[in-house]
């Protein structure tokens, strides 16, 4: 029991006034409240001042605050005394502390305080009960007088025995209930020589030799007890009591005194948990008090079954064990089947931990702490279920688990089991989940390094920002390199890329990227950069903004696509190769016509010429003929028209460079006019040619002047082939399932030359002294970017025949 | 229907625009023209009475226009030829002109000379025309001879004397005077140079 000098002090006054905190934590005297109050709180305070009493002596006076806090109220009392130095007797308290002598009891809601203790308002301070302390001219110990005050102050009935057991002090709440005159000698705690068992007769006559027994069980072992009795009241009326006594040692071993509380037990519902698991049976008669008794019980049972937490007993003593409706049901068993006994306990927990369990539990108990044990049971059905039990030493019946007999070895030991299968399982399943969640950021992290790995190796960059305000919220390691930057080196400002660009770029670069912003459209930019390394790289930046972002925020990629664009450029490169030779190829067949295409201008011209000298002649007859004049002059014109036509398809051939077209193309005229071209070319050779188009030889989609190079390639080798023979060459034409033109040039030439007819479509393969080669190879360079194919195929006379084919496009036919 | 004295120009080309051309601007200047695609065409046409003259393009379908002139002498046709070529080289004329071409033009080629190369065509036939005339009568002539006449007369335009000719023949100087007689009169020879002139015409060697 501590001693109250010790505890701080503090101006009650004060803190009263400065509207604090009015209470410091003081020692508790938990030890003899039971759970009555959640929070107990005694704290002294030391007036400093020492005001002159009558006598002349000075007092020092001493404020105790005990508060109890009942759920949401807290009750307080502050207990004012004043004691001489030299005597220590209490005295009144002067009007000028502003708080009458005596004890008060306030009510106020209790504010929880952020830090500790409680916040007083004074406003709700009111007085409440007042009692008179007579002045004694009994002299008290400082000690006692203290503790009077504090029993005083316990909103319960309690009372202090000597060390021989009598019974000395009773405080105001039981001295009231017994009726006590105001200078009782209990009520003032004056001793007077009592027996240990003079406050027997306050008792019920029925509970006198319980009570006798108990307490003087606890005066021969000096050991806590606890007791019920009926206590008479001042009207004469007998009330059930939950009584405790402890002693109270002094440090020095010596017995002090005895504390007893005792509990209404019939107004008090948490007594009522104490009594139903001591005495569940044996209780007295009161039919209210068994009906409580009964109810509290099966509201314990039923918070067991909730919980899934029973208890149970076990009498060291007579071996008894006793189990909760609870316990015998996580057992697996109906609730009180069957009286249990530890041979019964120990098979049914799992074989393997049985002897682990026992050896735990002795070892725990030999050194003192609370055995604590988790293990597996086997229920009867044969399921294993996993169980958590406490054992710990209590010693009070209250809070105790186990009863000590007076050798201080437990002669009782009592404890909780619950089952823990679930939570076990849950945690389990927790465990698990953490270890998904870890593998889940293990596969991310995985997934991440996988996407910086793409991202190197498509040298594609990610990236998100504003672009109004600079803030760039993702840059991927992969943008830094893009730019030349080490993403080691740390965050870089959006101004440092931007000003990368090359400033040939920039203009427009800015203008289309300023655009997309201003719109709010997503972008899709090339560029180029020039590194710090001073190399130059083209990018591609496609931006996609998120409408229910900020205006000039975007997310999106850029590429390197320096290497593409060098592809690109070669590509553009070998295109316009592949132009000039198709265009040399064109000259060279030219060249290898100019004496046909020669003839083939200068007859019409020259036909012309001798019509308009005719014309001239008719016209200086006399009369002039103008009949013949007329038809010499239509003649001329259609004459004239001819060679206009020669000239312009031969003009398209020597024109360089142009872009490929794709128009409607009529398949009849372009071979039309390649045979006027070539007729004479082959009249040279006694070649004849001969059309056989199918009269449905539709238009189709191409670029007139690559037609006509084709056949004009394909006739010209025919000719070739029968330059020293003479021989037919035949152009011949069929649809195939409407969807595919094959045109085929026939020759009676020499043939295909075995050796290399798989080549003969290569490039610079010839077997012509003076061929360069191209021609079949710009051939099917044409014929395969019209969407056709072409190859040769030998006679089965004499010659070969070169065919190919056109894609036949819906709108052409058209 | 043209009297049978009007000279014919006939043009062989294959191009049917200067085929047409060149006959309009025959026509135009009073003579008949008539115009042939190819050599069988003219071959199988032609009319042989008038004087006419050839207009051949050098270059045929089938057969080149020089190798038809080839065919024409050796079937003995003859017929002043004109060659028309869009692109003649010196070889190509100069062959043709010694295979007796009038002459050899190159289109476009001028009106004028066209005309004026079927003109002398013309004459050319004209005159190989009469000169066959004359020589067709002369063997006529001839043809009246007796073998002994014709011997003489063969020795006569050879310039030998009767006595030589009597001594040649076996014969007396009178007889040879009798037959010399008769070959002058069948022959209508007013004189001996007139003789040797027709035996130049018949083409007859001194044996």
């Amino acid at each position: 029991m501590p001693e109250l000098d010790s505890v701080h002090t503090l101006s009650l006054r004060a803190a009263l006034t400065r509207g604090a905190q009015p209470v410091l934590a003081g020692d508790i005297i938990a030890g003899f409240v039971p759970r009555i109050s959640l929070s107990i709180l005694c704290c002294t305070s030391r007036i400093t001042s020492r005001p002159k009493s009558a006598s002349g002596a000075y007092l020092v006076r001493r404020l105790v605050i005990v508060e109890l806090s009942f759920g949401d109220y807290l009750r307080l009392r502050v207990f004012s005394v004043g004691v001489s130095e030299t005597r220590y007797q209490p005295l009144q308290l002067t009007p000028r502390w502003g708080l009458k002598a005596g004890a008060y009891r306030y009510k106020f809601p209790v504010a929880s305080s952020p830090d500790f203790g409680f916040r007083l308002a004074a406003d709700h301070l009111q007085p409440d009960d007042m009692t008179d302390y007579a002045d004694s001219t009994h002299e008290l110990s400082p000690l006692q007088t203290e503790l009077q005050v504090a029993l005083n102050l316990i909103p319960t009935h309690t009372w202090y025995a000597n060390a021989s057991g009598a019974v000395i002090f009773v405080n105001e709440r039981g001295s009231d209930y017994l009726g006590l005159s105001k200078a009782h000698h209990l009520r003032c705690g004056i001793e007077i020589g009592a027996t240990w068992d003079s406050h027997l007769a306050f008792l019920h006559a029925d509970d006198h030799e319980e009570t006798r027994r108990v307490w003087s069980g606890c005066l021969g072992n000096g050991a806590a007890g606890q007791m019920c009795f009926r206590v008479r009241d001042a009207a004469g009326e007998y009330h059930w009591f939950l009584s405790r006594v402890e002693p109270v040692w002094a440090s020095n071993g010596t017995l002090l005194h005895w504390i007893e509380i005792n509990l209404g037990i019939e107004d008090s519902k948490e007594a009522e948990f104490y009594l139903a698991e001591d005495r569940p049976a044996t209780m007295p008669t009161s039919l209210s008090m068994y009906r409580d008794l009964q109810e509290s019980k099966s509201r314990l049972e039923e918070a067991q079954r909730v919980a899934h937490v029973g208890h149970w007993e076990w009498d060291l003593e007579t071996d008894a064990v006793i189990w909760s409706d609870e316990t015998y049901r996580i057992f697996g068993l109906n609730p009180q089947e069957l009286p249990m006994d530890l041979a019964a306990v120990r098979s049914m927990v799992h074989p393997d931990d049985r002897e682990s369990l026992y050896q735990g539990v002795d070892e725990d108990l030999i050194a003192g702490v609370r055995p604590d044990a988790e293990f597996r049971i086997v229920l009867p059905s044969g399921e294993v279920r996993t169980v958590h039990a406490l054992t710990s030493k209590r010693w009070s019946t209250v809070a105790g688990d186990s009863k000590r007999d007076a050798t201080g070895q437990p002669y009782k030991l009592f404890g909780t089991v619950q089952d823990i299968t679930e939570r076990r399982r849950t945690e389990e399943d927790l465990q698990r989940t953490k270890i998904d969640l870890s593998e889940v950021t293990q596969e991310l992290r995985r997934e991440q390094a996988y996407l910086a790995d793409a991202q190197s190796l498509a040298h594609i960059g990610s990236w998100a920002c504003n672009f109004l305000t600079g803030k760039i919220f993702h840059l991927s390691d992969e943008t830094f390199r893009l730019y030349g930057f080490d993403p080691a080196q740390g965050p870089i400002p959006f101004q440092s890329l931007y000003n990368a660009t090359h400033p040939e770029d920039e203009p427009a670069l800015r203008e289309k990227f300023y655009g997309a912003i201003h719109s709010r459209s997503d972008y899709d930019l090339e560029y180029r950069i020039c590194r710090p390394d001073g190399t130059i790289r083209f990018l591609r930046s496609l931006g996609h903004h998120n409408p229910s972002q900020e205006i000039g925020e975007y997310i999106g990629l850029t590429m390197d696509i320096t290497e593409q664009k060098h592809a690109e450029q070669e590509r553009e490169r070998l295109h316009q190769l592949e132009a000039d030779l198709a265009h040399i190829n064109r000259l060279n067949m030219m060249g290898e016509l100019t004496a046909a295409l020669a003839h083939e201008i200068k007859q019409p011209i020259a036909a012309s010429i001798t019509s308009a000298n005719a014309c001239l002649r008719w016209l200086i007859h006399d009369p002039p003929n103008l009949e013949r004049a007329r038809a010499a002059a239509a003649r001329m014109e259609r004459e004239s028209s001819r060679a206009s036509d020669v000239i312009n398809t031969l003009r398209s051939f020597y024109k360089k460079g142009l872009p490929p077209e794709r128009r409607v193309v009529d398949v009849k005229e372009i071979v039309r006019e390649m045979t006027v071209l070539l007729r004479n070319e082959a009249v040279r050779y006694s070649i004849t040619i001969k059309c056989e188009l199918d009269a449905d030889t539709p238009n189709i989609l191409g670029d007139p002047v690559q037609l006509q190079q084709v056949f004009m390639n394909l006739m010209l080798n025919a000719i070739e082939a029968m330059k020293d023979t003479g021989g037919e060459l035949t152009i011949r034409s069929c649809l195939n399932r409407g969807k595919q033109l094959t045109i085929s040039v026939s020759d009676t030439g020499v043939g295909l030359p075995a050796e290399s007819i798989e080549r003969m479509f290569d490039a610079f393969h010839t077997t012509k002294p003076q061929g360069t080669g191209m021609g079949l190879a710009i051939t099917r360079s044409i014929v395969e970017s019209h969407g056709g194919r072409v190859w040769a195929t030998p006679n089965q006379g004499a010659g070969a025949t070169f065919h190919f084919t056109l894609p036949v496009e819906a709108e052409a036919r058209a | 229907m043209k009297s049978a004295n009007v000279p014919t120009v006939f043009i062989i080309d294959d191009d049917s625009g200067m085929r047409q051309s060149i006959q309009d601007l025959v026509e135009s200047v009073g003579l008949r023209a008539e115009s042939f695609a190819t050599g069988e065409e003219f071959l199988s046409k032609r009319r042989t009475g008038d004087p006419s003259c050839l207009v051949l393009d050098v270059r045929l379908p089938e057969m080149s226009g020089l190798d038809f002139q080839r065919q024409l002498a050796d079937t003995d046709i003859q017929i002043p030829i004109i060659f028309i070529t869009a692109h003649g080289d010196i070889s190509m004329s100069v062959r043709a002109l010694k295979s007796g071409a009038v002459e050899f033009l190159t289109k476009p080629f001028r009106d004028q000379d066209l005309l004026d190369a079927s003109q002398q065509a013309l004459l050319r036939d004209r005159a190989a025309r009469k000169q066959q005339a004359e020589v067709r009568d002369l063997k006529d002539r001839y043809h009246t001879l007796s073998p002994r006449e014709r011997e003489v007369m063969t020795l006569v335009v050879s310039g030998l004397l009767n006595k030589q000719i009597a001594y040649e023949i076996g014969a007396t100087e009178a007889t040879v005077k009798i037959h010399r007689g008769h070959v002058m009169q069948k022959m209508q020879a007013g004189s001996i140079v007139e003789l040797v002139r027709m035996a130049d015409k018949l083409k007859l060697c001194t044996p």
